[in-house]
């Protein structure tokens, strides 16, 4: 098993701060984006995030690779750290909170409209019991393969693929008008 | 691949084959192309969900505060190694100083007292003009 990360955290375990520096430009937006949709709070993200980089600059000198690549642990110390303050919190009323919407050029009718689509499918995400919920995440934002997400999540592909199909049928459900919004904009049919 | 098993792969990744198992991506690929029109439904309401969840890829750039804060960090952590063996070569110095001083004191001369004495007054008394009024 090739790890595309060992030299690096050989080096920042050794400290160089060049390899740091590669680390975190390599990783740090990833685990904020998973630390946003985890949490739908942005500060919480980024508190998840430092918090899985201080854990990687305690680890990285005695770092072994083989065991797991080293994106694998990543991915999971920062499910760990969501998982955490999940339980320690309600989820916010407003499952849109610090969420970002990328459209600037949109007016503000499309705007208020894409706002409440990411708000809901936020809100239907956050309704997924927490296995479904990272399972979906790790394949579908975080793109990891399916070995890589199992390994993650410590089950069997089997058990992986059980929990995306059973988190995407329970989307499917609450999110039934929003696809059809997005299917229509697609085939250039009006929205009603 | 059959229908039940391209039916599984797709409920649990997505109309996507880029998500799907490096091993069946292809003849996913394969199967749907064969049998285009009895899948257009399922594999719609597939990219349906696929489109709603994309809604939620979080662009938001990540601040340069925060990744300063965890160089900073990396940085006080490589610090503190560096202390650790500063301390160390620090401890070891002064083992090699104390034994120094102590070796050097025993193999220095040393005067009688009464020579020390009367050194110690000397220059004093010397330079002391006697001019007491």
């Amino acid at each position: 098993m090739i790890d595309p990360d060992a030299d690096l955290v050989r080096s920042a375990g050794a400290g160089d701060a060049q390899a740091a520096s590669a680390l975190v430009r390599r990783h740090l937006p990833r685990m904020v984006a998973l630390g946003r949709r985890m949490l739908n709070d942005a500060a919480e993200a980024e508190d998840v995030a430092q918090e899985v980089f201080l854990r990687v600059w305690r680890e990285a000198p005695r770092w072994k690779p083989g065991a797991a690549k080293f994106e694998t642990w990543m991915h999971r110390v920062a499910l760990n750290l969501c998982y955490d303050r999940l339980r320690r919190r309600r989820e916010k009323s407003d499952p849109d909170a610090g969420l970002y919407v990328a459209d600037g050029a949109a007016s503000a009718g499309d705007a208020w409209l894409a706002r409440q689509r990411v708000a809901k499918v936020g809100a239907a995400l956050a309704q997924l019991p927490e296995r479904q919920r990272s399972a979906i995440e790790l394949v579908h934002f975080q793109e990891l393969t399916n070995i890589a997400a199992a390994e993650t999540l410590e089950i069997s592909v089997e058990a992986l693929e059980s929990l995306l199909a059973r988190g995407r049928r329970a989307l499917k459900a609450a999110l039934a008008d929003v696809a059809q919004d997005l299917i229509g904009d697609a085939d250039g049919v009006p929205r009603v | 691949m059959d229908r039940q098993r391209f039916d599984y792969l797709l409920e649990a990744y997505g109309a996507d084959f880029a998500r799907w198992p490096d091993g069946e991506r292809e003849a996913a690929a394969a199967f749907a192309a064969a049998h285009a029109a009895e899948l257009t439904e399922v594999l719609q309401a597939a990219r349906a969900l696929d489109a709603a969840l994309g809604t939620r890829r979080v662009e938001a750039p990540t601040p340069d505060l925060l990744s300063a804060r965890i160089l900073a960090a990396h940085k006080r952590q490589r610090g503190a190694g560096l202390d650790w063996r500063a301390a160390a070569a620090l401890a070891a110095c002064a083992v090699f100083g104390v034994a120094l001083g102590y070796g050097g004191g025993l193999l220095a001369p040393v005067a009688d007292d009464g020579d020390y004495f009367a050194s110690a007054f000397e220059t004093p008394f010397a330079d002391y003009d006697g001019d007491e009024g």
